[in-house]
């Protein structure tokens, strides 16, 4: 249960990907990427969660964090390919909507 | 009627999280009857809802321990006993760490998208009962039954 990150761009626009298990063992990790893809002034940025298996609060937290760095810079996320464990983690704490994966 | 009593005792730290939260997967699946492991590639994913709910409560009771009870030193274990029956799991977790009130814990404020702080409403909400009583040794118990269609 290990998590991989990935960036990719496409036109201009930065795409995340996810994998495995993002936890805390993982997320600080993410937060690292986080950081350095806040700095770039993504504009917009999509997170492509149809790889990540589980996920836990540290976990949740990095991405708000995320969503949190992106909004305040007028920019937008968008979440793709939530599923199972982590899509139901979303949902409990109601962030499916916030995230756009309602 | 206990079908099968497992236990596991790890170091109190982070490096063996991996190795828990297999074995309450893999405790859960006795339950549900799920396949949580890819055969072909070897991944692990979680999908029956009973497996989420309980390997995700697992996980953030794990961390709570690790990082407050352990204060992120691996000064202690943690013994985990899962007790097995026909549709329902029930777990304990012990430690000898810092004690803590887990009734002063507040609900996250979810509306303001936190960033922590939502560990125990996780599992509190995942579970059918969790209970923490201070030691030491430090016990929590975590408990699940297993709904079957029709039983809603």
């Amino acid at each position: 249960m290990t998590a991989s990150f990935d960036v990719q761009t496409q036109q201009g626009q930065p795409t995340l990907l996810v994998r495995g298990s993002l936890d805390i063992n993982s997320a600080p990790r993410l937060a690292e990427r986080i950081d350095l893809l806040l700095a770039t002034k993504p504009g917009r940025v999509v997170v492509d969660l149809s790889a990540l298996d589980l996920i836990d609060s540290s976990g949740v937290a990095a991405l708000v964090k995320l969503y949190k760095g992106i909004r305040a810079q007028g920019g937008q996320l968008e979440m793709r390919g939530t599923r199972d464990q982590p899509l139901a983690i979303f949902k409990l704490l109601r962030m499916d909507k916030v995230f756009g994966i309602a | 009627m206990s079908v099968a009593t497992l236990r596991l005792v790890v170091p109190g730290h982070l490096r063996f999280r991996t190795v828990a939260v297999r074995f309450i997967a893999e405790a859960c699946r006795l339950v549900s009857g799920s396949h949580m492991f890819d055969d072909r590639t070897g991944g692990f994913q979680v999908q029956h809802p009973f497996d989420t709910a309980f390997v995700s409560a697992f996980m953030e009771i794990f961390n709570n321990i690790v990082l407050h009870a352990y204060g992120g030193t691996e000064r202690g274990v943690i013994e985990v006993t899962a007790s097995v029956t026909v549709g329902a799991l029930a777990l304990e977790m012990r430690d000898t760490g810092t004690i803590f009130d887990f009734h002063a814990v507040p609900l996250p404020a979810l509306d303001e998208l936190p960033e922590g702080g939502m560990g125990l409403h996780i599992a509190r909400t995942m579970l059918d009962e969790i209970s923490y009583r201070p030691g030491p040794p430090n016990l929590w118990r975590l408990s699940k039954r297993l709904v079957l269609p029709g039983q809603l």
